[in-house]
C-alpha cells in the first residue's frame, strides 16, 4: 500500500514536470512563429505572397524587396536619425538617472525622501498630453529637432527607482573608506561606484536604448518632417502609405512599376529589428541581477 | 537655514542630482499647468494665461457626449484583460521556468519568450497585419484552406478586445516574468530543503512557499497595473490600430480619443479636459487600491 502511494505521487510528479517543459516549449514556440513569418516572407518573392498568401515556408525567394528598400534614400536618413537619437539618449538618460538614483539611495541625503516622493508623484499624477505638447512644441520650440525625441525620456521614474534599490544594496563602508582616503562625493561615484553597478547599468541601459529606438510617439507628435524622421515612422509611412514608391525605392521609380507592396513592408520591418534584437545577448548574464525585486518600490 | 547647512554640506550629492531634478520640475511639473487650460477656451494667439476663462465648459461638452462612457469603459476594460491575462501567464511562466532543470532548454525558452518586448508596437502591427490581413494573411489563408469563409477581422470590432490581449500577452510575457523570475532566485534554499524532506511534492512547493514568499511583487506589480487602469498604451493602441474608425467602438481608449482631438481637431481645451478627469481618476484609483493592499497585507502598498 505504502509503495502504491509513492509511486503514484511520482508518476504524477513526473507528468507535472513533462506539463511544465510542454508548456513553455509551445509558449516559447509562438513568441518566435511571428518573427520568423515576417523574416522569411521578406525573402520571398511577392507574386509568391499574392498567389499563396504570407506562409511559414514560400516557394519563391527573392531579394528585390531589399533591393528596392535599399534604393532609396528614406532608409539610410532614417538609420541616421534613428542611432543617434538612440545612442545621444541612452547615455545621456542613463548619465542623469544612475547620479539621480544614486542621489536618493544614499543615506547622508537629508532631503531624500522628499526627492523620492517628487519623482514618484510623476508617475501617478501625469500632465498629460496637452501640457506636454505645449511645452516642447510652443514653450521650448522643440518642434522638428531631434531633442523633442531625445530630451523627454531622460529621467525615467521607473527606471530610477530599479537604479535606487540597486544602490541599497551596495554597502556603507565603501563609501565611508573612500571618504577617509579623501575621496568626494562626486570623485566616489564616479570613480568607484559607477564601475562596479555594470548589471545595473547594462539592464537600465537596455530599457533606455529601447525605448529610443521603438519609440514613434514623439516623432508622431513633434517632426513633420521627413529628413527627421525615424525608422519607426517610416515603418508607419509604408504600413499605411499606399503611394510608397515616393517614399523608398527613390525617385528614378515610375509609378508604372510594380511596386513590391508587402515585400517593401516586410523588409523594412526586418532591417529596423536586426540591430537591437542583438543588443540582448550582451546584457541578457547581467539581466536578473539589475532587475530586484525591491526596484518596484519606490 | 537648516536647509542651507544640508545643502552645503553635501554638495557634491546635490550637484548629481540636480540634472535630475530639473528635468523632473520641467518635463512633469511644469506641463501640469496643461491643466489649467481645461477650464479656458484656449487660443494660441492669447497664450496659456490669457485665454478666456470658461469655467466647467469643456468638461460638460465631454460628458454630454457619448464619448466619454466608450472610452473610459474600453480603457478600463482592456487595461483589466491585460492586467489579469499578462500578469497571470507570465506568472505561471516564472513558476514554470524556475522549475526546469535543463540549462540550454531553459535559456532558449527564456530568450525567445523575452524577444517580443524588444520590437516596437510597428513591427508588431505589421506581424498582426501578417496574419490577418483579409487577403493574403495566414489566418484567412488557413480558414480558406479548410474551407471556411474569410474574415475582415479589420473590420469586425467586437473580437479586437481578445486579440489586443493576446498581443499584449505575447510582448511582455517575457518582460513580467523575469521581475517575478528575480523574486524567486532571492527565496533561500532551505524552505525547499525542509519541504522536500517532508515529502512536498514540486506542485506543492510552489503553492505553499514560491507563491506566498514572492505574493508582495505580485501585489506591487499588481498596484501598478490599477493605478494605471485609466492610461491607454497609445503607442500599443495607435501602433496596431491606427486610424481605422470601424474598431473605434471596442479599443478608442483616452490616450488615443485625446490625441485625436488635439492633432486631428486641434481643439486644445477639449483634449486637456479629457486629460484632466484621467489623471484624476489615476490618481483616485491608486490611492483607493494602496489602502486596501495595506489592509489585506500590511507591506505590499506602494506607499
Amino acid at each position: 500500500m505504502k509503495t502504491k502511494v509513492r509511486e503514484d505521487k511520482s508518476i504524477l510528479e513526473k507528468s507535472f514536470v513533462i506539463g511544465i517543459y510542454v508548456f513553455v516549449g509551445l509558449f516559447a514556440l509562438l513568441c518566435i512563429v511571428p518573427f520568423w513569418l515576417v523574416v522569411i516572407n521578406s525573402f520571398a518573392s511577392e507574386s509568391s505572397i499574392k498567389i499563396h498568401g504570407m506562409q511559414l515556408f514560400p516557394k519563391e525567394f527573392s531579394l528585390y524587396s531589399y533591393q528596392y528598400t535599399m534604393a532609396g534614400k528614406q532608409i539610410l536618413s532614417s538609420y541616421m536619425v534613428t542611432i543617434t537619437v538612440t545612442v545621444v539618449g541612452t547615455c545621456l538618460a542613463v548619465l542623469i538617472t544612475s547620479m539621480y538614483a544614486y542621489v536618493l539611495a544614499h543615506p547622508k541625503v537629508k532631503y531624500r525622501n522628499i526627492l523620492s516622493f517628487m519623482t514618484y508623484f510623476t508617475m501617478v499624477f501625469g500632465a498629460g498630453l496637452v501640457g506636454f505638447y505645449i511645452l516642447i512644441a510652443n514653450t521650448l520650440g522643440l518642434k522638428d529637432t531631434l531633442w523633442a525625441l531625445i530630451l523627454p525620456y531622460m529621467l525615467n521614474p521607473f527606471f530610477a527607482f530599479i537604479m535606487v534599490s540597486f544602490f541599497r544594496t551596495m554597502p556603507y563602508e565603501i563609501n565611508e573608506a573612500a571618504t577617509i582616503d579623501g575621496a568626494n562625493d562626486l570623485t566616489i561615484f564616479f570613480r568607484i561606484i559607477l564601475p562596479i553597478s555594470k548589471p545595473v547599468i547594462a539592464t537600465v541601459s537596455l530599457f533606455y536604448a529601447l525605448q529610443y529606438w521603438n519609440d514613434f510617439y514623439l516623432a508622431l507628435l513633434f517632426i513633420d518632417n521627413h529628413n527627421l524622421h525615424p525608422l519607426q515612422i517610416m515603418i508607419r509611412q509604408i504600413i499605411s502609405n499606399v503611394n510608397i514608391s515616393s517614399y523608398v525605392g527613390g525617385s528614378q521609380t515610375s509609378y508604372s512599376q510594380a511596386v513590391p507592396t508587402y515585400g517593401v513592408q516586410l523588409a523594412t520591418v526586418c532591417l529596423t529589428i536586426g540591430p537591437i534584437i542583438f543588443l540582448y545577448p550582451f546584457v541578457q548574464k547581467f539581466f536578473v541581477k539589475g532587475i530586484t525585486i525591491g526596484a518596484l518600490k519606490g | 537655514m537648516s536647509f542651507i547647512r544640508e545643502v552645503t554640506k553635501n554638495k557634491f550629492l546635490y550637484i548629481l542630482a540636480l540634472p535630475g531634478l530639473m528635468f523632473l520640475i520641467v518635463f512633469a511639473y511644469v506641463p501640469l499647468n496643461g491643466h489649467l487650460i481645461a477650464f479656458k477656451k484656449y487660443r494660441l494667439a492669447d497664450g496659456l494665461w490669457g485665454s478666456k476663462f470658461v469655467g466647467f465648459d469643456n468638461f460638460k461638452f465631454f460628458f454630454m457626449s457619448a464619448d466619454w462612457y466608450k472610452v473610459t469603459f474600453n480603457t478600463a476594460f482592456l487595461n483589466g484583460l491585460f492586467l489579469v491575462f499578462g500578469l497571470g501567464i507570465a506568472l505561471v511562466l516564472a513558476l514554470f521556468l524556475n522549475e526546469i532543470r535543463h540549462a540550454l532548454f531553459k535559456r532558449l525558452a527564456q530568450s525567445f519568450i523575452f524577444m517580443p518586448y524588444f520590437i516596437s508596437w510597428l513591427v508588431v502591427s505589421m506581424m498582426a497585419f501578417a496574419f490577418l490581413n483579409t487577403t493574403d494573411g495566414v489566418v484567412n489563408r488557413t480558414l480558406e484552406a479548410y474551407g471556411a469563409e474569410r474574415i475582415n477581422w479589420y473590420l469586425k470590432a467586437e473580437v479586437w478586445p481578445a486579440i489586443l490581449t493576446l498581443i499584449y500577452v505575447w510582448k511582455f510575457a517575457g518582460y513580467y516574468s523575469i521581475i517575478f523570475l528575480a523574486a524567486i532566485t532571492g527565496i533561500s534554499g532551505e524552505f525547499y530543503e525542509s519541504a522536500r524532506i517532508d515529502g512536498a511534492t514540486r506542485f506543492q512547493q510552489i503553492i505553499h512557499i514560491t507563491i506566498p514568499l514572492i505574493r508582495s511583487v505580485i501585489i506591487v506589480l499588481g498596484l501598478l497595473g490599477i493605478g494605471r487602469i485609466f492610461y491607454g498604451d497609445f503607442g500599443m493602441i495607435y501602433g496596431i490600430i491606427g486610424d481605422n474608425s470601424a474598431l473605434y467602438s471596442t479599443t478608442d481608449v483616452i490616450d488615443t480619443y485625446t490625441y485625436r482631438s488635439l492633432r486631428v481637431l486641434s481643439d486644445f481645451s477639449k483634449s486637456s479636459a479629457v486629460v484632466l478627469y484621467q489623471s484624476v481618476m489615476g490618481l483616485i484609483t491608486i490611492v483607493i487600491f494602496n489602502l486596501l493592499a495595506k489592509k489585506i497585507d500590511k507591506d505590499s502598498g506602494l506607499f
